[in-house]
């Protein structure tokens, strides 16, 4: 059975993703993955969110430590940084220009799929035809 | 392989199954799973998890890799000392008036005039 294909999401998305849910309230990496779901990823990717996170780390972006745990091992927690946040609106506005540029896209794109629907509509249906004659 | 390059995979192997382990994904992956997660191929860190079984840091069984007591001590600690340097964030140290509070377009705006300050 065809599924629907999953939404085309810009590149490096993640990135902005997890500033985002950082910028929310510092959270470990199991809680990010769940709620980075919400934003479109499927969270079958945890070596992603933890190379990203290290990625993140080593610019900077995000700082980490380790949370003790009673029930098992101490676990890392992410908070942003202010080089994160910034970081954070600079990707927010590129993504808002990119938006305008996709609904020009999706504004063309309607325009075009709609001009043979139009054209359709002003021919006389073979009906019409057979009735004139 | 050379022993710096042992070094290296070694820290970043257990770091990552520490991780892993201790946000309850996986405790005792196959080298498969591993790759994957560090994306690299496979055949590239099969035999560099069978030299960190041999030294003690992992414990094998039937294709499957976890971490001993010793693999768990230094995967924690390389972690550690590989961020080390990073001071903790300044976010907690914001004012109430800090534009990190405010919205989007006075965070942009605040960026933009600081940038040019510089």
């Amino acid at each position: 059975m065809p599924t629907e294909p999953a939404p085309a999401l810009p590149k490096n998305f993640l990135r902005p993703c997890l500033l985002l849910l950082l910028r929310e309230e510092k959270a470990h990496g199991y809680d990010l993955l769940e709620r980075v779901q919400a934003l479109g990823f499927d969270g079958s990717d945890p070596g992603g969110l933890y190379r990203a996170l290290r990625a993140l780390e080593k610019e900077k972006l995000v700082w980490s430590a380790w949370e003790p745990s009673v029930n098992g091992p101490d676990r890392r927690t992410y908070e942003i940084t202010r080089a994160g946040m910034e970081e954070l609106h600079r990707n927010a506005k590129a993504i808002a220009s990119g938006q305008e540029t996709v609904a020009r896209f999706l504004s063309r794109y309607q325009e075009f799929v709609a001009l043979p629907r139009r054209a359709r509509a002003a021919r006389p249906s073979r009906d019409d035809a057979a009735s004139v004659r | 392989m050379s022993e710096l390059e042992a070094l290296r995979v070694r820290d970043e192997v257990l770091q990552a199954m520490y991780w892993m382990n201790a946000e309850g994904l996986a405790e005792r992956p196959a080298a498969s799973e591993l790759a994957g997660f560090l994306a690299v191929p496979a055949q590239t860190l099969g035999p560099f998890l069978l030299r960190f079984a041999d030294e003690g840091y992992l414990d094998q069984k039937g294709g499957r890799f976890r971490l001993t007591e010793k693999g768990i001590e230094l995967g924690k600690r390389s972690f550690a000392d590989e961020f080390a340097d990073l001071t903790r964030p300044t976010h907690g140290e914001c004012d109430e008036d800090c534009w990190c509070h405010s919205s989007p377009e006075e965070a942009a705006r605040c960026l933009e005039d600081r940038a040019h300050a510089h």
